[in-house]
């Protein structure tokens, strides 16, 4: 009976590579064609001159992509912290005994993340709008500043990137969130239990038992945030395109405006290159470090 | 089997669904009507021109019944045309030539202005235009010198029309003494100073300064009604350059200097005359007389806020002016709107009264439609109607704007005050100067449009700005 209801082998390989045919065409194939046409210099027109690795020794040059790489980077930092970091604080305050209706602060911390990045740009461009922004409204209050007179906080080169953060953390905290619950949910209840019984504090439960208990899902809690920061761009798009002149700009946001606003295709395909090589480079050298961190643990 | 092969039917259906999405298709029947950004073209030089003969009648040239499919690409969304003169015309004169010319499949694809840029140089790049397009003046060389565009000159000088251009409005969409598209829709500035008359008359100005002196002076006025005295947003980065400085610069380095620099004839960017016009221009904006996000806000913004009253004056383009035209109707504020050019820069004696206009598109031509004659007939017949006199006629009775094809007599007594006022202003009492990225190249204007917003920041000098445009013009002129 079972045997025939089995698929064939080549049946389930038929479906299997289907999504397989779908990566291949979405992320291999673009990959691909960037990594050849990132050898050639294509500006405004179809023509296109084969100039070797020249893209590429611009772009070591490049002051503008190293900026927004390191701008990257930041993001990261701060995400790392401000995603994962509050998410993990957030679960423990949801998993705890006091705490009411549960469901209803999963299913609204994971809210943000279901909206489009563009809607969620255009949002925090209105809170932090200089006139009509709640935070100058609550500011004007508290003060009495005349409207003209209030920060424009968009503008000011040394916060914008702490800003454009703000946003990205609010969006993805609820996404980890999940994760980090569905995680500390496959942990044996009795530990909790015991070690509560033991006379460990709230504080020495969330270090010492759930942290190394979930190491594992942190590290790609950790690695899925560093991917997703070293390409974010819709945020920024929106809220900045990266201003005020370069001083929120990303990698992919330096690509798209390359590509686009100057019509410089191959300089762009090398741009994307580099985002890929870099970002590469970070989950990589972070993957290294935690495996360093948990050795000898027993938890790696 | 049954299952077989409607699982097969299937595995078929997916994959032509995955990869049909990549085709080179463009038939979109009525266009991607996607929402507009109100940037329209950018402008026409002087259309009172004397129009030099008499109305020319168009023939067709496509009266043969053979039937023809004709792709075309533009921005005169549904959206825009609410309002803007020059984008219903263009709508209107295609749907006209439509119903005229039941042979032809128009199949328009037609997205917004920030959208269509994007998109065309896409497409240039992927050397799949489609037949009939816009094209931007700064495309014009590397488009050409690549075989993309259709040489247009012996065309043009068959035009029906051809005695009725105003040959000036060409000059963007010439390389190499070819022209290469017939400048579309209507002409109108880039940088108008749009003023509440009534709110400086209280400020002890009969008219809008005409030196900055004078607007700084008046600033304290403002400041204590908690005022604003200009508006202006920078936000896309486009504007301080666009709607700003090419007109600014024209006063300080002339016309011939911009047109030895669109010809790549010598003039540089860190010329003194160009590095004293952004030193104007950094002074003016740490001034205080502008809204303080101006570096954040678009125009589209920092128009609203002459319109709410916190304003005395905005500096914008003619698409600007239209939105706050609309927006104005039926108020005080409409009656007492009044226009001017920027005022002169202390140290500034290349020129006076200028305002940057021309017209900033132009109908143009795939080049390989010249392999299918009636394809070709029929495209280069669409390109003399939507610039002919149809269309001008109906943009200057609906709206008293000019395009390509000059009218005779405008008559403007049908107008009201304000659109009588703002075509004086456009066509008859300042002289036109040059847009600088209708010409040059999007990367010279990304570096200088960047740096510009920095040096508004009071972040950078001008003599850097200039500095780093030059390599970036430099870098371009070697290519």
């Amino acid at each position: 009976m079972l045997n025939s209801i089995k698929p064939k082998g080549r049946v389930v390989f038929a479906y299997l590579f289907i999504p397989l045919g779908i990566y291949l065409f979405s992320v291999f194939v673009p990959l691909v064609t960037a990594a050849f046409y990132s050898l050639f210099y294509w500006k405004s027109g179809p023509a296109k001159t084969f100039i070797g690795f020249d893209n590429y020794v611009s772009l070591i040059k490049d002051s503008v992509f190293w900026l927004a790489f390191r701008h990257n980077i930041y993001l990261v930092v701060l995400c790392i912290f401000g995603q994962i970091g509050l998410a993990f604080i957030i679960v423990l305050l949801i998993n705890s005994k006091l705490t009411k209706l549960k469901g209803l602060h999963r299913t609204f911390g994971f809210f943000p993340s279901t909206i489009s990045a563009v809607y969620i740009g255009l949002i925090w461009t209105m809170v932090f709008d200089q006139r009509r922004g709640i935070i100058n409204w609550v500011i004007s209050k508290v003060q009495d500043i005349p409207t003209r007179e209030l920060p424009v906080w968009l503008n000011d080169s040394k916060l914008v990137m702490t800003i454009v953060a703000i946003p990205l953390i609010w969006q993805f905290i609820g996404y980890y969130m999940v994760i980090i619950l569905s995680a500390i949910a496959s942990v044996d209840k009795e530990i909790f239990e015991v070690s509560e019984i033991d006379g460990a504090s709230a504080f020495q439960r969330a270090i010492y038992i759930v942290l190394p208990l979930i190491k594992n899902t942190l590290i790609v809690c950790v690695t899925l945030c560093i991917a997703g920061n070293m390409k974010v761009f819709d945020h920024i798009f929106t809220m900045t395109y990266g201003g005020p002149g370069y001083d929120s700009i990303v990698m992919a946001l330096y690509g798209y405006r390359t590509s686009f606003d100057n019509g410089d295709m191959g300089y762009g395909c090398a741009i994307s290159i580099g985002i890929f090589v870099t970002s590469l480079a970070v989950i990589g050298l972070t993957n290294v470090l935690a495996n360093w961190l948990s050795r000898d643990k027993g938890v790696a | 089997m049954k299952k077989r092969i409607v699982g097969l039917l299937m595995v078929v259906t997916m994959t032509v669904l995955l990869f049909g999405g990549c085709g080179n298709n463009t038939t979109t029947p009525s266009g991607n009507d996607t929402a507009a950004t109100a940037t329209s073209a950018p402008a026409a030089t002087e259309a009172t021109a004397t129009p030099a003969a008499t109305e020319a009648t168009a023939t067709p040239a496509t009266d043969t019944a053979e039937a023809v499919t004709l792709d075309m690409m533009h921005f005169s969304t549904s959206e825009e045309s609410q309002g803007n003169g020059g984008s219903d015309g263009f709508r209107t004169v295609i749907a006209e030539w439509q119903a005229a010319n039941p042979n032809v499949t128009l199949n328009q694809n037609v997205l917004a202005n920030d959208e269509y840029k994007t998109q065309i140089a896409t497409l240039a790049g992927a050397n799949e235009l489609p037949d009939v397009f816009l094209l931007q003046g700064m495309n014009t060389k590397s488009w050409s010198s690549q075989g993309l565009i259709l040489d247009m000159t012996q065309i043009i000088a068959d035009s029906p029309y051809a005695s009725l251009y105003n040959d000036a409005l060409f000059y963007p969409f010439t390389a190499d003494g070819k022209i290469y598209g017939l400048p579309a829709l209507t002409g109108g500035t880039c940088t108008a100073v749009v003023y509440d008359s009534a709110a400086w008359a209280d400020a002890g100005y009969d008219t809008f300064p005409e030196t900055w002196e004078e607007v700084f002076a008046a600033s304290d006025y403002f400041a204590g009604l908690g005022m604003d005295t200009i508006a202006f947003g920078n936000g896309g980065q486009w504007q301080a350059n666009s709607c700003f400085l090419s007109t600014l610069g024209d006063r300080f380095t002339g016309a011939d200097w911009t047109k030895s620099i669109i010809e790549g004839t010598g003039a540089k960017f860190t010329d003194p005359e160009f590095v004293a016009a952004l030193q104007a221009t950094q002074d003016i904006f740490l001034s205080g007389i502008f809204n303080a996000d101006y570096n954040t806000v678009t125009n589209e913004t920092a128009r609203e806020y002459y319109i709410d009253g916190s304003a005395a004056a905005f500096i914008g383009g003619n698409w600007d002016v239209s939105y706050i035209q609309a927006s104005l109707a039926g108020t005080d504020l409409y009656n007492t709107t009044k226009f001017a050019v920027l005022p002169q820069p202390e140290g500034a004696t290349a020129s006076y009264n200028t305002q940057n206009i021309g017209l900033g598109y132009a109908v143009a031509i795939n080049a390989e439609v010249a392999n299918d004659p009636a394809k070709l007939a029929a495209a280069i017949d669409l390109a003399y109607t939507v610039t002919g006199t149809d269309f001008a006629e109906y943009v200057a009775s609906n709206y008293a704007l000019g395009g390509l094809t000059t009218v005779a007599n405008v008559d403007l007594s049908g107008f009201d005050q304000w659109t009588q006022d703002f075509y004086n202003w456009s066509y008859v009492d300042t002289t036109a100067c040059e847009i600088y990225d209708s010409y040059v190249d999007g990367s010279v204007w990304g570096t200088l449009n960047v740096d510009l917003q920095t040096m508004m920041n009071g972040d950078m000098t001008p003599e850097d700005v200039a500095q780093a445009t030059q390599d970036s013009y430099e870098a371009y002129l070697a290519q």
